[in-house]
């Protein structure tokens, strides 16, 4: 892991001196803000929909605080992981075809301290914009519902995040192994897609990190949590998906 | 103790699919020289650069840089060593004096020897004063700063990828004279496809075509050589010069004969027997005699030679 601090050192000094600093937390946050505000909507939203519909009567319940909490998770599962995928792939494809990989990777620095510099920035940036994001949400919902059950909330994100930290690793393991930035984003989104679907099924959802996802709501709903496996896997996966990401761009040639 | 090679390249291959870059390519490049690595676009400079600075594989043969192996001890190795890609690329948000610091701290210099280095290399690079991102730098800029960043640890060897291929004039001359500086205390390998840059500064060459080593010498022996086969002899008066010519023919020396008004420029395969049959060729046909010398060779008449087409 030679280099390996000064390499994360210009990685977190060029989130703060570019373009990565809003794009990530300004979503987070713009969705700790409106989530919310659609939650308190939403009803008067229907309501006059409704209206200019002759016979059709809708009952809405009355918005609860709840309702914010899982708008914003809404939020994050589409719109966050989306922006994590596009926003990823690109991470080592993008030296690579400026050929700044190439200056930095003839001095004293490794590949493996390159790869995991360039994941643990974005986590950094990550986490810090998802308790930004999450802590507008509260403010707002507390303002608007009053009375809140932050630990659900906390907790609903908590799981949402070890999911978005596989997709951080699993976008580098991509990125470093497509030359082309849209590869690896198609590459991302497949994984993506893929792991919405085994969500969907016992075994997988059981058994696997696939579970985070209906985890997430029943962590919302107060529901009680078995989440042994789903998140052992996930923590073994992220590992392989690192050291993956490693060998594979040590085996390039640049 | 005998200090290592700088460079030893030893039955280096590079194939890519089909194509061979490299072909058993032997070299070495002593410590302390400056070393033109010459050859036409495509020659495959740049991949014999890439496998010597650890960033692509040879397909067979051997690679040492200062004696490491370059396949093996690549921390090692990287840090005695200083690059300038062709086309080198920068972090377009970072100040020149930034990217120098960075590439310092990845050395792992202290703090102090960073400061200076980089002071003084920004000075020699011509861009002390420049405050701009090095998003906005010209190709030339970048180019400077590129050198200036393979300096940064004061490297034993110093390998250049064309780095005066985007400069004008005076930046190239600026740029020559940062290399020849060199000499003596860092060894410097330097690509390139311009003739007038390695026989400017180069105490040795190295000529690639088509993936081979066709020749590697030094400057002075390869010029030497050149003009030890030219002759040049000057007479006087109408038709002087194709009557000596017609004198010359048929004299299994002589590999060819050119008339120009009133010179007549010879390469021979035997200059004594030359030296010695030509003034009794100039009485024969009963010319006058103005000048009779040996023309001076250069490094262009070399590649010409080897290569069969001139360089730029």
């Amino acid at each position: 892991m030679t280099g390996f601090g000064a390499f994360l050192r210009k990685e977190l000094t060029e989130i703060r001196r570019t373009w990565r600093l809003w794009v990530i937390p300004g979503m987070l946050v713009f969705f700790g803000v409106t989530s919310p505000i659609i939650a308190a909507l939403t009803p008067a939203l229907v309501k006059s929909v409704a209206a200019s519909q002759p016979g059709v009567v809708v009952r809405v319940p009355t918005p609860r605080a709840l309702d914010a909490y899982a708008q914003f998770l809404k939020n994050l599962d589409q719109f966050m992981l989306i922006a994590v995928i596009i926003a990823g792939a690109g991470v080592v494809s993008g030296e690579r075809g400026s050929g700044t990989a190439i200056l930095a990777l003839t001095k004293p620095l490794s590949r493996g301290a390159f790869v995991v510099a360039k994941i643990l920035s974005q986590l950094a940036l990550l986490v810090v914009a998802t308790a930004l994001g999450t802590a507008a949400c509260q403010v707002m919902t507390g303002v608007i519902f009053g009375g809140t059950d932050v630990g659900r909330l906390v907790a609903a994100v908590g799981i949402w995040l070890l999911y978005a930290t596989l997709l951080v690793v699993v976008m580098t393991l991509c990125s470093a192994a497509f030359r082309s930035r849209g590869a690896a984003a198609g590459a991302g989104l497949g994984f993506f897609f893929l792991t919405l679907m085994l969500a969907n099924w016992g075994p997988t959802a059981r058994y696997g990190f696939f579970g985070l996802w209906p985890a997430m709501s029943s962590a919302l709903a107060g529901k009680e949590l078995s989440l042994g496996w789903p998140v052992a896997t996930a923590v073994i996966a992220i590992a392989v998906g690192t050291v993956a990401a490693v060998r594979v761009f040590e085996r390039q040639e640049l | 103790m005998i200090a290592p090679p700088a460079i030893e390249l030893r039955g280096l291959t590079k194939r890519f699919g089909d194509t061979v870059a490299l072909d058993h390519v032997d070299l070495v490049v002593r410590p302390g020289v400056v070393f033109g690595f010459l050859g036409r676009n495509g020659a495959g400079k740049t991949t014999a650069l890439r496998i010597l600075s650890g960033l692509a594989q040879p397909t067979a043969g051997t690679a040492h840089v200062l004696g490491h192996d370059v396949t093996g001890a690549t921390d090692m190795v990287r840090a005695q060593i200083g690059f300038l890609p062709d086309v080198p690329g920068f972090y377009p948000w970072m100040t020149a004096r930034e990217y120098l610091e960075f590439a310092g701290r990845l050395f792992e210099l202290d703090r102090a020897t960073i400061d200076a280095r980089a002071t003084s290399l920004l000075e020699m690079a011509g861009l002390a004063t420049v405050t701009t991102k090095v998003g906005g730098f010209s190709r030339g800029m970048k180019q400077r700063l590129g050198i200036a960043q393979a300096l940064i640890n004061a490297p034993s060897l110093l390998m250049l990828d064309e780095p005066t291929s985007a400069l004008d004039p005076i930046g190239r001359r600026e740029v020559l004279e940062m290399i020849a500086s060199l000499r003596g205390r860092t060894t410097v390998f330097f690509s390139t496809h311009i003739l007038a840059d390695v026989e400017r500064v180069c105490d040795s060459v190295a000529i690639l075509e088509a993936g081979r080593i066709v020749e590697s010498a030094d400057i002075a022996e390869l010029t030497a050589r050149a003009s030890s086969n030219k002759l040049v002899v000057q007479v006087e008066g109408d038709g002087a010069a194709a009557s000596l010519a017609s004198e010359l023919t048929g004299r299994t020396w002589l590999k060819s004969v050119e008339v120009a008004e009133q010179m007549v420029r010879m390469t021979v395969s035997d200059l004594p027997t030359a030296q010695r049959e030509i003034p009794a060729a100039i009485t024969a046909a009963g010319v006058a005699l103005r000048r009779f010398e040996i023309e001076e060779g250069s490094l262009e008449d070399v590649f010409v030679e080897l290569v069969g087409g001139p360089g730029q």
